[in-house]
Protein backbone atom coordinates (compact mmCIF):
# COMPACT_ATOMS: atom_id res chain seq x y z
CA UNK A 1 0.00 0.00 0.00
CA UNK A 2 1.44 3.69 -0.44
CA UNK A 3 2.52 5.40 2.32
CA UNK A 4 3.29 8.83 2.84
CA UNK A 5 7.27 10.22 2.83
CA UNK A 6 8.19 10.34 6.52
CA UNK A 7 8.18 13.91 7.64
CA UNK A 8 11.53 15.55 8.30
CA UNK A 9 11.53 17.51 11.30
CA UNK A 10 14.85 19.54 10.71
CA UNK A 11 13.34 20.84 7.97
CA UNK A 12 10.22 21.92 10.16
CA UNK A 13 9.42 24.56 13.04
CA UNK A 14 10.62 23.77 16.96
CA UNK A 15 7.67 23.16 18.85
CA UNK A 16 8.64 24.87 21.94
CA UNK A 17 10.84 27.80 20.27
CA UNK A 18 10.85 30.36 23.79
CA UNK A 19 11.16 33.29 21.70
CA UNK A 20 7.57 32.57 20.80
CA UNK A 21 6.05 32.95 24.02
CA UNK A 22 2.84 31.74 22.66
CA UNK A 23 4.37 28.47 22.27
CA UNK A 24 5.55 27.33 25.69
CA UNK A 25 2.27 26.80 27.33
CA UNK A 26 0.94 25.13 24.00
CA UNK A 27 3.80 22.79 22.62
CA UNK A 28 3.57 19.45 23.98
CA UNK A 29 6.62 18.23 26.20
CA UNK A 30 6.79 14.27 24.54
CA UNK A 31 7.82 13.30 21.58
CA UNK A 32 5.48 12.62 18.40
CA UNK A 33 4.80 8.68 18.31
CA UNK A 34 5.30 7.95 14.75
CA UNK A 35 2.76 5.92 13.06
CA UNK A 36 3.07 4.02 9.54
CA UNK A 37 0.45 5.14 6.88
CA UNK A 38 -3.36 3.99 6.76
CA UNK A 39 -5.92 4.15 4.89
CA UNK A 40 -7.01 6.69 6.95
CA UNK A 41 -4.22 9.04 6.67
CA UNK A 42 -3.60 8.46 3.07
CA UNK A 43 -7.35 10.04 1.89
CA UNK A 44 -8.29 12.87 2.36
CA UNK A 45 -11.71 15.19 1.99
CA UNK A 46 -11.73 15.90 -1.63
CA UNK A 47 -13.59 19.61 -1.93
CA UNK A 48 -15.63 20.10 -5.38
CA UNK A 49 -14.47 23.38 -7.37
CA UNK A 50 -18.40 24.41 -7.27
CA UNK A 51 -18.20 25.35 -3.97
CA UNK A 52 -15.26 28.36 -5.39
CA UNK A 53 -17.49 31.37 -6.47
CA UNK A 54 -15.62 33.63 -9.40
CA UNK A 55 -14.24 36.04 -7.17
CA UNK A 56 -13.09 33.72 -4.35
CA UNK A 57 -9.36 34.75 -5.26
CA UNK A 58 -10.23 38.24 -5.92
CA UNK A 59 -9.38 39.65 -2.86
CA UNK A 60 -9.37 43.18 -4.18
CA UNK A 61 -13.31 42.70 -5.54
CA UNK A 62 -14.61 40.02 -2.75
CA UNK A 63 -15.31 42.09 -0.53
CA UNK A 64 -16.05 45.09 -2.13
CA UNK A 65 -19.02 47.49 -1.47
CA UNK A 66 -21.24 49.70 -3.95
CA UNK A 67 -18.01 49.13 -6.38
CA UNK A 68 -15.44 51.03 -4.14
CA UNK A 69 -12.16 49.33 -3.82
CA UNK A 70 -9.90 48.61 -1.01
CA UNK A 71 -6.78 50.90 -0.20
CA UNK A 72 -3.49 49.78 -0.64
CA UNK A 73 -0.96 48.24 -3.41
CA UNK A 74 -2.63 45.73 -5.30
CA UNK A 75 -0.64 42.58 -5.77
CA UNK A 76 -0.47 39.50 -7.18
CA UNK A 77 0.51 36.25 -5.56
CA UNK A 78 0.78 32.91 -7.43
CA UNK A 79 2.82 29.44 -7.66
CA UNK A 80 2.17 25.81 -7.81
CA UNK A 81 1.37 23.30 -5.29
CA UNK A 82 3.12 20.42 -5.86
CA UNK A 83 4.47 16.82 -3.87
CA UNK A 84 8.03 16.12 -2.84
CA UNK A 85 8.94 15.46 -6.29
CA UNK A 86 7.54 18.41 -7.87
CA UNK A 87 4.28 16.59 -9.28
CA UNK A 88 1.83 19.23 -9.57
CA UNK A 89 -1.62 18.62 -7.26
CA UNK A 90 -4.97 19.07 -8.72
CA UNK A 91 -7.76 19.75 -6.85
CA UNK A 92 -5.86 20.80 -4.00
CA UNK A 93 -7.92 23.51 -1.50
CA UNK A 94 -5.77 26.77 -0.58
CA UNK A 95 -7.15 28.57 1.83
CA UNK A 96 -5.40 32.54 2.66
CA UNK A 97 -5.99 34.70 5.23
CA UNK A 98 -4.04 37.98 5.95
CA UNK A 99 -4.19 41.45 7.09
CA UNK A 100 -5.05 44.80 4.94
CA UNK A 101 -2.87 47.99 3.93
CA UNK A 102 -2.59 49.14 7.60
CA UNK A 103 -2.03 45.74 9.31
CA UNK A 104 -5.66 45.25 10.52
CA UNK A 105 -7.62 41.78 10.61
CA UNK A 106 -10.78 42.28 10.31
CA UNK A 107 -11.49 39.93 13.31
CA UNK A 108 -13.50 41.06 16.23
CA UNK A 109 -9.85 39.95 18.19
CA UNK A 110 -6.96 42.45 16.51
CA UNK A 111 -6.57 44.87 18.97
CA UNK A 112 -4.39 47.36 17.11
CA UNK A 113 -5.39 50.77 16.85
CA UNK A 114 -5.54 51.36 12.92
CA UNK A 115 -8.30 51.06 10.37
CA UNK A 116 -10.19 48.21 8.75
CA UNK A 117 -11.35 48.61 5.70
CA UNK A 118 -14.45 48.58 4.69
CA UNK A 119 -13.93 47.11 1.49
CA UNK A 120 -11.80 44.41 2.20
CA UNK A 121 -12.37 41.33 4.33
CA UNK A 122 -8.69 39.48 3.91
CA UNK A 123 -9.81 35.94 3.21
CA UNK A 124 -9.84 33.88 -0.33
CA UNK A 125 -9.81 30.13 -1.48
CA UNK A 126 -8.80 28.75 -4.98
CA UNK A 127 -8.85 24.78 -5.54
CA UNK A 128 -5.61 24.02 -8.56
CA UNK A 129 -6.67 22.59 -11.71
CA UNK A 130 -4.37 20.00 -13.53
CA UNK A 131 -1.25 21.96 -13.76
CA UNK A 132 -1.31 22.70 -9.82
CA UNK A 133 -1.03 26.48 -10.52
CA UNK A 134 -3.03 29.04 -8.26
CA UNK A 135 -3.60 32.78 -8.33
CA UNK A 136 -4.87 35.18 -5.82
CA UNK A 137 -5.09 38.93 -6.83
CA UNK A 138 -4.77 41.32 -3.36
CA UNK A 139 -3.41 43.68 -1.59
CA UNK A 140 -0.24 43.97 0.10
CA UNK A 141 -0.59 43.55 3.64
CA UNK A 142 0.73 45.68 6.47
CA UNK A 143 3.44 44.60 8.79
CA UNK A 144 1.75 44.65 12.33
CA UNK A 145 2.48 45.43 16.44
CA UNK A 146 1.81 42.12 18.48
CA UNK A 147 2.57 41.35 22.55
CA UNK A 148 5.43 38.66 23.00
CA UNK A 149 8.78 39.76 24.34
CA UNK A 150 6.99 43.24 24.86
CA UNK A 151 5.78 44.74 21.61
CA UNK A 152 6.80 43.13 18.83
CA UNK A 153 6.18 43.78 14.90
CA UNK A 154 5.06 40.76 12.68
CA UNK A 155 6.94 41.32 8.69
CA UNK A 156 4.16 41.52 6.16
CA UNK A 157 2.59 37.94 5.74
CA UNK A 158 -0.50 36.03 4.11
CA UNK A 159 -1.50 32.83 5.77
CA UNK A 160 -1.75 29.84 4.22
CA UNK A 161 -4.06 26.62 4.69
CA UNK A 162 -3.78 23.42 2.03
CA UNK A 163 -5.61 20.33 1.63
CA UNK A 164 -3.86 18.08 -1.04
CA UNK A 165 -5.34 14.58 -1.67
CA UNK A 166 -4.62 13.23 1.61
CA UNK A 167 -5.17 14.28 5.83
CA UNK A 168 -1.99 13.15 6.16
CA UNK A 169 -0.43 15.62 3.29
CA UNK A 170 -2.19 18.89 5.35
CA UNK A 171 0.06 22.13 5.80
CA UNK A 172 -0.78 25.29 7.25
CA UNK A 173 2.36 28.11 7.12
CA UNK A 174 2.64 31.44 5.65
CA UNK A 175 4.53 33.03 3.06
CA UNK A 176 6.67 36.43 3.70
CA UNK A 177 8.08 39.14 1.06
CA UNK A 178 11.24 39.15 -0.34
CA UNK A 179 13.21 42.24 1.10
CA UNK A 180 11.03 42.74 3.88
CA UNK A 181 13.64 43.51 6.69
CA UNK A 182 11.25 42.23 9.65
CA UNK A 183 11.74 38.40 8.43
CA UNK A 184 14.77 38.10 10.30
CA UNK A 185 13.62 39.63 13.50
CA UNK A 186 10.32 37.25 13.35
CA UNK A 187 10.32 34.68 15.98
CA UNK A 188 7.90 32.76 14.17
CA UNK A 189 9.87 32.41 11.48
CA UNK A 190 13.17 31.53 13.49
CA UNK A 191 11.62 28.61 15.14
CA UNK A 192 12.13 27.80 11.55
CA UNK A 193 16.25 26.08 12.88
CA UNK A 194 17.38 25.68 8.98
CA UNK A 195 18.35 28.47 6.88
CA UNK A 196 17.11 26.96 3.49
CA UNK A 197 14.01 25.92 4.62
CA UNK A 198 13.51 29.61 6.49
CA UNK A 199 13.84 31.15 3.12
CA UNK A 200 11.37 29.00 1.37
CA UNK A 201 8.72 30.47 2.86
CA UNK A 202 9.65 33.64 1.58
CA UNK A 203 7.21 34.60 -1.56
CA UNK A 204 9.70 36.35 -4.45
CA UNK A 205 8.93 39.15 -6.74
CA UNK A 206 8.25 37.92 -10.45
CA UNK A 207 8.50 40.48 -12.83
CA UNK A 208 7.49 37.83 -15.70
CA UNK A 209 3.88 38.15 -14.21
CA UNK A 210 3.77 41.91 -12.99
CA UNK A 211 1.63 43.71 -14.68
CA UNK A 212 4.37 46.49 -14.84
CA UNK A 213 2.00 49.77 -15.14
CA UNK A 214 -0.70 47.90 -12.32
CA UNK A 215 0.65 46.00 -10.19
CA UNK A 216 3.79 43.47 -8.98
CA UNK A 217 3.20 40.23 -8.59
CA UNK A 218 5.12 37.62 -6.16
CA UNK A 219 5.82 33.98 -6.61
CA UNK A 220 5.53 30.97 -3.80
CA UNK A 221 5.99 27.37 -4.64
CA UNK A 222 4.50 25.09 -1.87
CA UNK A 223 5.83 21.85 -1.33
CA UNK A 224 2.79 18.91 0.11
CA UNK A 225 4.28 15.52 0.78
CA UNK A 226 4.77 12.29 -1.13
CA UNK A 227 3.82 8.85 -1.20
CA UNK A 228 6.51 5.95 -0.98
CA UNK A 229 4.47 3.80 -3.87
CA UNK A 230 7.14 0.67 -3.33
CA UNK A 231 10.04 -0.43 -1.01
CA UNK A 232 12.37 0.35 -3.89
CA UNK A 233 11.56 3.81 -4.30
CA UNK A 234 11.79 3.82 -0.31
CA UNK A 235 15.09 2.80 -0.69
CA UNK A 236 16.19 4.67 -3.24
CA UNK A 237 15.14 8.04 -1.39
CA UNK A 238 17.55 7.43 1.49
CA UNK A 239 14.72 7.48 3.68
CA UNK B 1 13.50 23.55 -1.32
CA UNK B 2 15.71 21.26 -3.29
CA UNK B 3 16.86 18.10 -1.71
CA UNK B 4 18.41 16.32 -4.50
CA UNK B 5 17.80 16.22 -8.60
CA UNK B 6 14.40 15.01 -7.71
CA UNK B 7 13.10 15.63 -4.71
CA UNK B 8 12.24 18.61 -2.57
CA UNK B 9 11.57 18.52 1.34
CA UNK B 10 8.22 19.66 2.53
CA UNK B 11 7.10 23.30 3.34
CA UNK B 12 7.84 24.42 6.64
CA UNK B 13 4.49 25.08 8.79
CA UNK B 14 4.28 28.16 10.27
CA UNK B 15 1.18 28.89 13.17
CA UNK B 16 -2.01 29.14 12.07
CA UNK B 17 -1.99 32.59 14.56
CA UNK B 18 -4.55 33.82 16.10
CA UNK B 19 -6.89 35.25 13.39
CA UNK B 20 -7.63 32.27 11.39
CA UNK B 21 -11.07 32.05 11.09
CA UNK B 22 -10.66 34.89 8.77
CA UNK B 23 -9.99 32.20 6.19
CA UNK B 24 -11.09 29.15 7.92
CA UNK B 25 -14.77 29.77 9.05
CA UNK B 26 -15.55 33.22 7.96
CA UNK B 27 -19.00 32.95 8.83
CA UNK B 28 -18.40 32.38 12.93
CA UNK B 29 -17.07 35.57 12.95
CA UNK B 30 -19.83 37.29 11.08
CA UNK B 31 -18.05 37.99 7.63
CA UNK B 32 -21.08 36.14 5.73
CA UNK B 33 -20.92 37.68 2.36
CA UNK B 34 -18.21 35.99 0.81
CA UNK B 35 -18.38 32.48 1.16
CA UNK B 36 -21.37 30.86 0.95
CA UNK B 37 -20.92 28.06 3.70
CA UNK B 38 -17.77 27.26 5.72
CA UNK B 39 -16.47 24.26 5.02
CA UNK B 40 -16.93 20.76 7.30
CA UNK B 41 -19.87 22.35 8.96
CA UNK B 42 -22.04 18.83 8.83
CA UNK B 43 -19.00 16.05 8.16
CA UNK B 44 -22.11 13.74 6.85
CA UNK B 45 -25.50 14.91 5.72
CA UNK B 46 -27.94 14.82 8.78
CA UNK B 47 -30.69 13.88 7.23
CA UNK B 48 -29.39 10.50 6.07
CA UNK B 49 -28.24 9.36 9.32
CA UNK B 50 -29.96 8.57 12.36
CA UNK B 51 -27.56 7.52 14.64
CA UNK B 52 -25.98 10.94 15.25
CA UNK B 53 -23.54 10.99 18.13
CA UNK B 54 -22.13 13.82 19.50
CA UNK B 55 -18.64 14.26 20.85
CA UNK B 56 -17.54 17.29 23.56
CA UNK B 57 -14.65 18.38 25.15
CA UNK B 58 -11.83 20.92 25.20
CA UNK B 59 -8.30 21.62 24.44
CA UNK B 60 -6.43 22.37 27.03
CA UNK B 61 -2.92 24.42 27.72
CA UNK B 62 -0.30 23.69 30.18
CA UNK B 63 -1.69 26.00 32.64
CA UNK B 64 -5.04 23.91 32.27
CA UNK B 65 -7.08 26.70 31.11
CA UNK B 66 -9.37 25.08 28.48
CA UNK B 67 -8.34 27.40 25.16
CA UNK B 68 -11.04 28.94 22.34
CA UNK B 69 -8.97 30.46 19.87
CA UNK B 70 -8.10 26.50 18.52
CA UNK B 71 -9.58 25.16 15.42
CA UNK B 72 -10.26 21.75 14.80
CA UNK B 73 -10.09 19.55 11.94
CA UNK B 74 -11.40 16.26 12.16
CA UNK B 75 -11.41 13.45 9.15
CA UNK B 76 -13.53 9.74 9.31
CA UNK B 77 -14.89 7.28 7.66
CA UNK B 78 -18.66 6.41 7.14
CA UNK B 79 -20.29 3.76 9.55
CA UNK B 80 -19.23 0.85 7.02
CA UNK B 81 -15.55 1.64 7.39
CA UNK B 82 -15.51 3.52 3.99
CA UNK B 83 -13.78 6.80 3.36
CA UNK B 84 -15.65 8.05 -0.01
CA UNK B 85 -15.34 11.90 -1.25
CA UNK B 86 -17.78 14.30 -0.33
CA UNK B 87 -17.87 13.39 3.33
CA UNK B 88 -16.49 12.66 7.00
CA UNK B 89 -14.79 16.05 7.05
CA UNK B 90 -15.48 18.21 9.92
CA UNK B 91 -14.15 21.50 10.93
CA UNK B 92 -15.09 23.75 13.83
CA UNK B 93 -14.14 25.32 17.08
CA UNK B 94 -15.15 25.62 20.30
CA UNK B 95 -17.66 27.99 22.21
CA UNK B 96 -16.07 31.16 22.84
CA UNK B 97 -17.62 31.15 26.65
CA UNK B 98 -17.75 27.62 27.26
CA UNK B 99 -14.95 26.94 25.82
CA UNK B 100 -16.28 23.48 24.69
CA UNK B 101 -16.08 21.69 21.27
CA UNK B 102 -19.32 19.56 20.05
CA UNK B 103 -18.54 17.28 17.06
CA UNK B 104 -22.02 16.32 15.76
CA UNK B 105 -21.09 12.90 13.47
CA UNK B 106 -21.99 9.50 12.75
CA UNK B 107 -20.07 6.90 14.94
CA UNK B 108 -17.38 4.84 11.86
CA UNK B 109 -16.84 1.27 11.25
CA UNK B 110 -13.93 -0.57 11.95
CA UNK B 111 -11.47 -0.22 8.85
CA UNK B 112 -9.66 -3.01 7.49
CA UNK B 113 -6.75 -1.55 4.91
CA UNK B 114 -5.56 -3.30 1.87
CA UNK B 115 -2.66 -4.75 3.56
CA UNK B 116 -5.19 -6.22 5.81
CA UNK B 117 -4.39 -4.33 8.70
CA UNK B 118 -7.20 -4.27 11.67
CA UNK B 119 -8.35 -0.62 13.11
CA UNK B 120 -10.86 0.16 15.65
CA UNK B 121 -13.29 2.81 14.77
CA UNK B 122 -11.52 6.16 15.26
CA UNK B 123 -11.43 9.92 13.54
CA UNK B 124 -8.36 11.63 12.72
CA UNK B 125 -8.25 15.43 14.74
CA UNK B 126 -5.65 18.17 13.60
CA UNK B 127 -5.11 20.62 15.97
CA UNK B 128 -3.97 24.51 14.93
CA UNK B 129 -3.69 27.56 17.04
CA UNK B 130 -1.57 30.51 17.91
CA UNK B 131 1.44 28.88 19.36
CA UNK B 132 0.99 25.74 17.98
CA UNK B 133 3.96 26.30 15.19
CA UNK B 134 2.78 23.05 13.29
CA UNK B 135 -0.63 22.00 13.92
CA UNK B 136 -0.87 18.60 16.02
CA UNK B 137 -2.46 15.41 15.29
CA UNK B 138 -3.92 12.99 17.08
CA UNK B 139 -6.86 10.19 16.76
CA UNK B 140 -10.27 9.77 18.50
CA UNK B 141 -11.37 6.20 19.69
CA UNK B 142 -14.09 4.92 21.47
CA UNK B 143 -14.46 3.47 25.31
CA UNK B 144 -17.05 0.83 23.82
CA UNK B 145 -15.79 -1.02 20.94
CA UNK B 146 -13.25 -3.70 20.83
CA UNK B 147 -9.56 -1.69 21.09
CA UNK B 148 -7.44 -4.50 21.41
CA UNK B 149 -6.44 -5.42 17.59
CA UNK B 150 -5.80 -1.78 16.62
CA UNK B 151 -2.66 -0.89 14.67
CA UNK B 152 -2.08 1.91 15.88
CA UNK B 153 -2.43 1.85 19.71
CA UNK B 154 -0.70 -1.63 19.43
CA UNK B 155 2.34 0.78 18.50
CA UNK B 156 1.60 2.97 21.42
CA UNK B 157 1.48 0.26 23.76
CA UNK B 158 0.98 1.55 27.26
CA UNK B 159 -1.77 1.75 28.61
CA UNK B 160 -2.01 5.56 30.23
CA UNK B 161 -1.12 7.05 26.87
CA UNK B 162 -3.60 5.04 25.05
CA UNK B 163 -6.04 6.62 27.29
CA UNK B 164 -5.25 9.71 26.29
CA UNK B 165 -6.65 8.94 22.86
CA UNK B 166 -10.23 7.25 23.96
CA UNK B 167 -13.33 8.83 24.52
CA UNK B 168 -15.67 8.16 27.16
CA UNK B 169 -19.02 7.30 27.20
CA UNK B 170 -21.85 9.61 28.94
CA UNK B 171 -24.83 7.48 27.11
CA UNK B 172 -25.71 5.96 23.76
CA UNK B 173 -24.68 8.89 21.55
CA UNK B 174 -22.48 11.30 23.79
CA UNK B 175 -18.63 10.97 24.28
CA UNK B 176 -16.11 13.29 25.84
CA UNK B 177 -12.76 13.41 24.29
CA UNK B 178 -10.91 16.70 25.66
CA UNK B 179 -7.38 17.35 24.68
CA UNK B 180 -4.44 18.47 26.66
CA UNK B 181 -1.00 19.57 25.50
CA UNK B 182 0.65 19.72 28.41
CA UNK B 183 1.08 18.14 31.83
CA UNK B 184 0.12 14.73 33.43
CA UNK B 185 -2.20 13.96 30.95
CA UNK B 186 -0.61 15.36 28.06
CA UNK B 187 -2.32 13.78 24.83
CA UNK B 188 -0.04 11.66 22.14
CA UNK B 189 0.36 13.54 19.48
CA UNK B 190 1.05 11.28 16.15
CA UNK B 191 3.50 11.61 13.40
CA UNK B 192 1.30 10.56 11.13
Amino acid sequence: MKSLIRRNFDKQPIANYPDYKSSSLRAPKNKKIYIPSSISEISGPKFNKNIIGKLDNDLTLNYSHNNKVPIGQKIIVHGKIVDQYYKPIEGALIEIWQANASGKYLHPNDQNDVPIDPNFCGSGRYITSSNGYYEFRTIQPGAYPYPNRGIEWRPMHIHFSIFGKSFGQRLITQMYFQGDPLIKLCPMINSIPNKKAKKSLIGSLDLSLSETDKLLAYKFDIILRGYNQTFFENRKEGL
Amino acid sequence: MKHSDNFFDETPFQTAGPFLHIGCSPNLIGINNIFKNDLGVFPFEKEKHSNIISISGSVFDGNSEALNDVMIETWQCNDKGEYLDGQGFARFVPNEETKKFTLKTIKPGAVIGLDGKFQSPHILMSISSRGINMNLNTRIYFEDDDLSNDTTLSIINQKDKINTLIAKKIDKFNYIFDVYLQGNKETVFLDI
